[in-house]
């Protein structure tokens, strides 16, 4: 082995492939790193040096210029993929202590008699976003508001860790073949199907279970969406897809998710696809 | 042994090529919305895994180990580690392949953290990887004792060529072992919430280059050893073939960062110094093309064929060796232009990740690369069943229901990438007047993807036939010969030594700096997203 | 497959092929430098370089501060007259849905994404970026022709990718002028 490195060094191979391999990486450096920086007019570096950081790729932080800022609450949550999983009993009993203030609209075990969410089997990130977002006003509603004023931080957890523990509405399956704003959205109007967010194909944090939700909820929660009367979502995620539904489809996809079986659905169908 | 391998290789292929044609039609005009695009991306994810790690892999393991066998000829050193490695490719395809079609590892074959699938499927790659590393070390360990055993003289041509992809491969997979033991297995398995995106796809861009001329490998070791003898023609210079193998083996690594020109993680002096030895590659294979075309020049001129061209006409064109290879070189050209085109930013930025790439790499992998796979086993089977493959016939109408069944597939997917048709969508919105002039081009494809199928076939139709043929003793196999074998070679033409030494030195300028920077820089992870979670 | 008779390998034929084979080498050699240096060319003068600094940015916390909260994205006129446009991706859209630019004006993009990769690729021209969380993407572009063109994600984000189509409006100078003059960040989401 040694008589075989001992001759390759002796030989021309290995000046002549190390050489040549050496002069293409350093004129390649230094037409990358100085050459074309610095003829880059759109770019003034200090220096040289900051030219060449820069195109090694530092890591820098975002230059601070002046934003501008919403006139209106926003959500100051801070979604993460897996937070509030796994409660306690402790956290889910506290909650259902506390839901007890819940019951009148929200039903006894959450299921709702009036036209107020179902919030049994809803999911925990659900819950205690929106309580949130109704405290620090980035979701309005005038009879939350004063519910959640006096909740602590982890009371909304122990709240939203008992809701997410109860059994979802029975037989919430909605019947018949979803509508097709419901199950292959809109693509070039950038509505994907809802259940690509909404946890029948695959589940978004933040993103509510809409079975067994009541009709008139659901259609009120798009069209504020769509109008910007609600505005609490993230990066404008639902306002973006609301604002590309026609009034035909937000009624469609209501009534599919409230269970409600009907000739609306078809019509919506066929509006949707002469938008 | 071998056989095993090919079997297991050609299976997987089987299983993988109507599942490539089901995602064709299922998103063209023929077919309406799917209701569960999941099962798209499902299927993507399964065609993709086996198409390009299962496949290949098994095929230049198994030709590796024929030709360990028949250039040296001496039995295999270390048969049971050989077996080893096949056992863990198996389970490994296994592992993987199960969590995929329960929908629980939609990530595609190109993984993209933060999206974390099941941890069984990245295992199983990884196992898939191990398995072929022993292959790599056996091909180094055969080759280094036929050396001690016959100090001063050449390594035998296709033993060199296979051990330079061995080590290709070796050095190759690497990065995507980092980024999967390092990075997406701990995440996959709940030890960390939270990854570098950015550094992953650096270490992915690592492999995801020379692992295209690791697939390559089998292809162009068959234009050097097996085209020439096959024709009855010489291969037209050793050396050059050596050299070829061995720009292959310094500069198909250090150049994956052309994969990311439009990344935002890594500077733009590394993304020049890359596409600078991006171009370098061009280089063996420009070689080779020379190469080859002049052996098969001498084999022209050998059957009587004169003049500037009529060596052509004398070539032996109903040989399914010279048809295959033919088919093969015209959609190497094609693919090689569209190469170029890859390569350089500024033209790389209308067709990056649109459909072009998608047939971009159709072009190259499935048709100039696979045609020679079905040519390797046309050519191999007989040595390996000890029965005559003899359907001449349905060989030729194989390849070329390939090579045309690849043509109507991948031009149209490279004009509606032009257009600006983003590729791996469950469906696109033909309603729409722009989409709607793009979808004669999709309904082209599918019908490509349909030849495919037939020829697919077609091709086990005549594996299935060679080994219900009656026995016969085929003759000891035999590689191209040189026009002029070489007596004796510089060292560093008879070995790697130096070459690996390149190659090594050389990834750690092209990609040290990246690499280290993003591991050391705190605030570039960012939350795994998991998929294929319950509701 | 018979064996080929002894072809001529005296040592004139070696050396024949030797040259021809240098020539070669250095024809395809040749070729792959004007292609490099085209490049180098054409990076200096038309600027279409990738972009020149790495910035880092925390994907769960856009919305809470710096430049990419939702009241700051949009088109924004600088006071050299060019315009900067900021926007996200996350699954599945882009936030602005539609982005408005005017025509003949130099125009930085600066995008990121709120979750996982995605591509950001605008339809017939060469603008193309991959969005990284963690990352900041940006591209200078310039627009010629007015009219509306489709904004795809191009990279699998996850199982609604195929329904994550953004849209990309170029206006004449004086619209975008009078339309930036009412609001400090403009988009042509109704």
């Amino acid at each position: 082995m040694n008589r075989e490195w001992a001759a390759i060094l002796r030989s021309k191979w290995f000046p002549a492939s190390v050489g040549i391999t050496a002069a293409l990486a350093i004129a390649g450096l230094l037409v990358g790193f100085v050459v074309l920086p610095l003829a880059d007019r759109n770019e003034q570096f200090h220096s040289v040096w900051d030219a060449i950081c820069s195109a090694a790729g530092l890591i820098q932080n975002a230059a601070r210029e002046p934003v501008v800022q919403a006139n209106y609450p926003t959500t100051r949550v801070e979604l993460t993929p897996r937070m509030l999983r796994g409660a306690s009993a402790e956290s889910i009993g506290r909650g259902a202590t506390l839901a007890l203030r819940c019951t009148m609209c929200h039903g006894a075990r959450g299921l709702s008699e009036a036209n107020t969410p179902n919030l049994a089997g809803q999911y925990a990130v659900v819950i205690y976003k929106q309580l949130m977002d109704f405290k620090t006003g980035a979701r309005v509603s005038a009879v939350m508001a004063p519910l959640v004023g006096d909740l602590s931080d982890q009371d909304m957890r122990d709240l939203a860790a008992y809701y997410a523990y109860l059994p979802r509405v029975p037989a919430s399956r909605p019947a018949g073949e979803p509508p097709q704003i419901v199950a292959s959205g809109a693509p070039l109007r950038s509505i994907a199907p809802c259940g690509a967010c909404h946890g029948e194909l695959a589940s978004k944090p933040g993103a509510a279970w809409l079975e067994g939700q009541p009709f008139d909820y659901l259609r009120t929660q798009l069209q504020d969406f769509a109008s910007g009367a609600r505005r609490n979502d993230i990066g404008e995620q639902m306002r973006n897809v609301a604002r590309g539904m026609t009034v035909a489809e937000i009624d469609a996809a209501s009534r599919f998710y409230a269970g409600l079986r009907g000739p609306t659905g078809s019509q919506a169908d066929a509006s949707s696809k002469q938008h | 042994m071998i056989l095993a391998h090919f079997w297991l290789a050609f299976a997987g292929f089987g299983a993988a090529l109507p599942l490539g044609a089901w995602q064709m039609y299922i998103r063209s005009p023929l077919h309406g919305w799917i209701s569960d695009p999941e099962w798209y991306y499902r299927s993507v994810t399964a065609h993709g895994t086996t198409m390009a790690y299962v496949f290949p892999t098994l095929v230049a393991m198994g030709f590796g180990y024929f030709v360990a066998e028949a250039a040296l000829q001496r039995p295999l050193i270390g048969l049971r580690w050989a077996w080893l490695g096949f056992a863990l490719v198996v389970i490994g395809t296994v592992t993987a392949i199960i969590p995929v079609a329960l929908g629980l590892a939609s990530v595609l074959y190109t993984f993209y953290p933060p999206m974390i699938g099941n941890p069984f499927y990245y295992i199983g790659v990884v196992l898939v990887v191990v398995g072929s590393w022993i292959w790599v070390a056996l091909m180094g360990i055969n080759m280094q004792r036929w050396k001690r055993d016959n100090p001063g003289t050449p390594v035998p041509f296709p033993m060199f060529a296979t051990v330079a992809g061995a080590y290709l491969w070796g050095w190759t997979a690497v990065g995507a072992a980092l980024e999967l033991l390092f990075q997406i297995i701990p995440a996959a398995l709940g030890l960390s919430r939270t990854i570098d995106a950015g550094l992953a796809r650096v270490f992915f861009s690592w492999t995801l280059h020379a692992i295209v001329y690791f697939w390559l490998m089998p292809t162009y070791i068959a234009y050097y050893t097996i085209l020439p003898r096959a024709i009855g023609g010489r291969l037209y210079s050793d050396a050059m073939g050596r050299l070829s193998f061995i720009l292959f083996l310094v500069v198909a690594m250090p150049i994956g960062v052309h994969h990311l020109f439009a990344d935002p993680e890594v500077g733009s002096g590394f993304k020049f110094l890359h596409s600078v030895f991006t171009a370098l590659v061009a280089l063996p294979t420009l070689l080779t093309v020379f190469t080859i075309c002049a052996s098969v020049e001498i084999a022209g001129r050998l059957r009587g064929g004169k003049g500037v061209l009529g060596w052509l006409a004398a070539l032996p064109w109903r040989n399914p060796v010279m048809l295959g290879a033919a088919l093969s070189f015209v959609m190497l050209g094609f693919g090689g232009a569209g190469g170029l085109i890859n390569m350089s930013y500024q033209l790389d930025s209308t067709i990056h990740n649109t459909q072009w790439v998608t047939g971009h790499f159709h072009l190259i992998f499935g048709g100039a690369i696979v045609i020679m796979y079905f040519v390797i086993a046309y050519d191999l089977w007989p040595h390996l069943t000890g029965r005559s493959l003899d359907s001449l016939g349905l060989m030729r109408a194989q390849l070329w229901t390939w090579f045309v069944g690849m043509i109507v597939l991948t031009f149209p997917w490279h004009y509606v990438g032009i257009l600006g048709m983003p590729r791996r969508m469950a469906f696109y919105d033909y309603s729409d007047p722009v989409i709607a002039a793009q979808a004669a081009s999709v309904t082209m494809s599918v019908i490509g993807a349909a030849i495919l199928v037939v020829s697919g076939a077609l091709f086990f139709l005549v594996l299935a036939r060679g080994h219900a043929a009656p026995r016969t003793a085929p003759p000891a196999y035999r590689f191209s010969v040189a026009v002029r074998p070489p007596r004796a070679l510089p060292a560093a033409l008879n070995g790697f030594g130096l070459w690996l030494g390149l190659m090594i030195a050389l990834t750690l300028v092209n990609y040290g700096f990246p690499i280290a920077h993003l591991l050391a820089t705190p605030g570039t992870a960012v939350p795994t997203v998991n998929v294929g979670a319950l509701r | 497959m018979t064996e080929p008779p002894p072809p001529p390998s005296h040592d004139e034929g070696a050396e024949r092929i030797e040259g021809i084979e240098r020539r070669w080498a250095m024809v395809g050699i040749g070729v792959l430098l004007v292609l490099v240096v085209v490049a180098a060319f054409a990076g200096i003068h038309q600027a279409a370089m990738p972009q020149s600094r790495v910035e880092i940015v925390d994907p769960l916390r856009l919305h809470l501060s710096g430049e990419f909260i939702d009241s700051n994205l949009g088109s924004a006129v600088e006071p050299d007259g060019s315009v900067t446009v900021r926007a996200i991706g996350q699954e599945y859209s882009f936030t602005p849905s539609c982005i408005l630019v005017p025509r003949d004006t130099p125009i930085t993009f600066r995008a990121t994404s709120a979750d996982v990769v995605h591509g950001f690729l605008i339809d017939g021209t060469d603008i193309n970026l991959m969005l990284v969380p963690g990352y900041i993407s940006s591209l200078r572009a310039r627009f010629e022709t007015l009219g509306e063109r489709y904004m795809p994600c191009h990279e699998f984000c996850g199982t609604g990718h195929e329904g994550m189509w953004g849209r990309i409006k170029v206006v004449d100078k004086a619209v975008f002028a009078q339309m930036a003059a009412g609001a400090k960040r403009v988009s042509c989401v109704k």
